[in-house]
């Protein structure tokens, strides 16, 4: 007991540094970058571009936040670009007889709803993460194109243009919410049940459920939670653009997983966090903006992020195995 | 074939110490042992999987070293593990020559002959099975035939069966029984491990018994007696210590006729608070499937349990800890550990509830509780923030009791409670369950250690294949009537 007792002592103390050390490398990440953003252009470190860069990763940032869910539940979420595409084009369908009162909560409860179909065939039919949400990205889709016959529709509701592009505070909206959606993740992953949950099924799902933990119930929530949160960001996105467009977020539940992983979550779940996910988001966020900034040619900056994702994980891994 | 003094060490300690076995033609040759006693080593080491510390091998009169199952095989020495070997969705002949198909001229596989030479196989097998179906489809019986003329086709004379009676039943041990007299007759040498006695004095011309991977006697079966094999598998005659009783309560839980098909058939018996009573039996005697039972982690066919004399419906762990039954698993590794999460959040997983309110946890709260069980089971760790996987195995084991002790548990069955852990972590989890039992907790206990069950149980529940074989009070308990008993033939 006498040996014990001293580490107990230090308890919460050692939590917090050994969170900060698994952090430590992504946040050292970030800063290199950004030190070397503010080295290669004046115009970087200066506060419009640095909001501008917040209202960037906007979209792909609240799309990750979702994605840190299942990859902590060692699942994936490949249908959450389709999942914002169709929000997209359910905004400005229904903005153009309605409100945003009527508008807003119907298109993100149809991110919900796709996330329910989603968990209930991962969780209750056994389908893998990444067959099921493949098929619903292909699905999804569809389903906007249908909806629109294939045309853009255009959004013309003033307030609901300012979503995308005004200010509160000095602080562009889509940025704020995003800030909110992390706070709120971060909170419900640290403090509380469901959330050391959610890191338990990752871990180890068959302990998980030996130890009376509803496996099937929280994973369903947590495509849930993914789905709607792909509905917020398709928010963001339709109205920034101002048009419901059924392509939209082609491609982007890659950017998702790459932020998250970059982050330092592993795929193998029950290991990160929506903290990180924010670094990882940041971290590509600011890089694009470097390459931009420099006059990249866009071409050659694919080359820089898909090098950035490979190295992050390669160097993050290394520590973790010893 | 034979092997002499061969020595085998994991992490310095030794699992085989001397092991001599001489494998002749025309013969089968039984090995036994307890579990644990080195039988599964002793083949890895013949089959090239293992190479030995210590000892030599000789193949027809001169040693060899085999570096690999490969070249076991070229020396016509072939293992046929518990698990088989074949691929699923090919069809038995392709499994047969996978890796030596013939060919015609062009290179191509030519199917009439592997055809013919597949018939001719199953005809010294004297078995009937389609050799262009899916191994898949076929019975486990009929797959081990597969294997045993894969065996065949590869020029076997030393064939090595893993505990085949494991996955078979009667009817079908029969046949492989047959096929094993045939192949004997044909000139093979057979090794036949078991740990069922009766299947030994069926088929076996000479057993070498094994104990802590020692060879413990070596004899025609003609000569020897259940008795003596027995004696000779637990290698003392055991004194238990003596039995304190303990002041008993209410039945906590009961029994009654709980089968699920295929893996245990009317299992029935009762616990009553501040008891143990321990289920004994072999691997594969359906032990820990009756405890998955219990816990709803899987579906009983029929019978039904009662819990303080009503009976329930256990719809899933999660039920089950709602009527205060905990269960700690047998394998830590796969279903206990949360292996990179900390070890408060271990503790706590299974009753989060009691550390929540309002939809937050109370991190204080739960704190205070993580180090309290810390204290009281005496775990020592580097700090609370570390991962799990960094305990030792004993603290490690003693992490997930704590964490069943989480949901204030009224019956706790704790499968292989000791395994892997040293002999200091083995005492004090023993302490742990005596002042568990004080408190009027039921333990159902499932332990492979004759010893560790005689040590804590107050009754006896021996299994065999499925069934309750013998119930055993405390003084009519001996590690000799538990091992009778589940190893058959009493």
């Amino acid at each position: 007991m006498s040996r014990s007792l001293p580490a107990l002592r230090r308890g919460r103390l050692a939590d917090a540094a050994s969170r900060l050390h698994k952090q430590a490398g992504v946040v050292l990440a970030l800063v290199l970058l950004v030190l070397a953003a503010t080295y290669a252009s004046d115009r970087f470190l200066t506060v419009p571009n640095l909001l501008n860069v917040l209202r960037q990763v906007a979209i792909v940032g609240i799309l990750a936040v979702g994605q840190t869910f299942a990859i902590l539940t060692a699942g994936i979420d490949l249908s959450v670009g389709a999942v914002l595409g169709l929000s997209v084009v359910l905004f400005a369908r229904l903005l153009e007889h309605h409100g945003l009162v009527v508008a807003i909560p119907l298109g993100l409860l149809s991110g919900a709803v796709a996330g329910l179909v989603n968990g209930i065939g991962i969780a209750y039919g056994g389908i893998p993460p990444f067959i099921m949400t493949l098929g619903m990205l292909s699905f999804a889709r569809g389903l906007a194109f249908i909806y629109t016959g294939g045309t853009p529709i255009p959004i013309l509701n003033e307030d609901f243009y300012d979503i995308g592009n005004g200010y509160v505070l000095g602080m562009p909206i889509p940025a704020l919410m995003l800030i909110a959606a992390l706070f709120a993740c971060g909170v419900v992953l640290r403090l509380t049940p469901f959330g050391r949950c959610v890191y338990a099924i990752g871990s180890n799902e068959a302990a998980a459920r030996l130890s009376g933990v509803a496996v099937r119930r929280y994973k369903v929530l947590v495509y849930v939670i993914c789905g709607l949160l792909a509905a917020l960001a398709g928010l963001v996105y339709a109205s920034q653009l101002s048009v419901g467009t059924p392509i939209a977020g082609q491609g982007y539940e890659l950017d998702a997983i790459a932020a998250v992983v970059v982050g330092g979550t592993s795929l193998f779940g029950g290991a990160g966090s929506v903290f990180g996910t924010f670094v990882g988001t940041l971290i590509i966020g600011v890089l694009a903006n470097m390459l931009n900034l420099t006059g990249v040619d866009p071409f050659v900056q694919q080359l820089f992020k898909g090098a950035l994702i490979v190295i992050a994980v390669f160097v993050m891994s290394r520590p973790s195995r010893g | 074939m034979e092997a002499r003094g061969i020595w085998k060490y994991f992490d310095g300690n030794p699992v085989l110490s001397g092991v001599d076995l001489a494998i002749q033609h025309s013969e089968v040759h039984a090995v036994v042992g307890e579990n644990g006693a080195g039988k599964s080593t002793l083949i890895k080491v013949l089959g090239g999987i293992y190479q030995p510390d210590r000892g030599i091998l000789l193949i027809d009169g001169a040693p060899r070293r085999l570096r690999s199952p490969r070249d076991a095989l070229a020396h016509g020495i072939v293992v046929i593990h518990q698990e088989l070997s074949l691929a699923p969705h090919l069809s038995s002949e392709q499994n047969i020559f996978l890796g030596h198909f013939p060919v015609t001229r062009s290179g191509l596989v030519d199917r009439r002959e592997m055809r013919r030479r597949t018939e001719v196989l199953f005809d010294r097998l004297s078995i009937s099975v389609d050799p262009g179906c899916p191994v898949g489809q076929l019975s486990i019986a009929q797959q081990q035939m597969v294997e045993i003329a894969k065996a065949l086709s590869l020029d076997a004379k030393v064939l090595i069966l893993d505990e085949p009676s494991a996955v078979l039943d009667d009817d079908r041990l029969q046949i492989l029984f047959g096929v094993i007299r045939r192949l004997r007759d044909q000139g093979l040498g057979l090794v036949y491990i078991s740990h069922h006695l009766d299947e030994i004095f069926s088929i076996a011309d000479r057993v070498t018994v094994l104990r802590d991977g020692r060879p413990t006697g070596h004899a025609p079966v003609a000569d020897v007696t259940e008795d003596w094999l027995v004696g000779r598998m637990i290698g003392r005659d055991f004194a238990s210590s003596p039995p304190q009783s303990r002041a008993s309560g209410r039945i906590a839980i009961e029994l009654r006729g709980l089968s699920r098909a295929g893996q245990f058939d009317d299992i029935s018996f009762s616990v009553r608070e501040g008891q143990v009573v321990g289920l004994a039996g072999l691997v594969g005697a359906g032990r820990s499937e009756v405890a998955q039972a219990v816990i709803g982690a899987v579906r009983p066919s029929s019978g039904s349990i009662a819990v303080f004399e009503k009976a329930v419906r256990i719809t899933g762990p999660h039920a089950a800890s709602r009527l205060g039954i905990a269960y700690v698993t047998e394998d830590r590794k796969t279903c206990g550990l949360l292996a990179n999460r900390p070890v408060r959040e271990n503790l706590t997983i299974s009753n989060l509830k009691r550390f929540s309110r309002l939809c937050f946890m109370r991190p204080r709260h739960e704190l205070r509780f993580a180090r309290d069980l810390i204290a009281r089971l005496d775990i020592r760790l580097p700090g609370m923030g570390h991962e799990i996987r960094k305990l030792s195995g004993g603290n490690q084991q003693k992490v997930l009791i704590g964490r069943a002790l989480a949901v204030r548990p009224k019956i706790l069955i704790l499968d292989e409670p000791t395994r892997g852990v040293d002999i200091g972590a083995k005492q004090e989890i023993y302490a742990i369950i005596e002042r568990l039992l004080a408190q009027r907790v039921a333990i159902i206990l499932i332990s492979s250690e004759l010893e560790e069950i005689l040590r804590l149980s107050d009754q006896i529940v021996v299994l065999r294949r499925g069934r309750v074989a013998a119930t055993l009070s405390r003084t009519q308990a001996s590690e000799a009537a538990i091992m009778r008993a589940a190893a058959g033939g009493l």
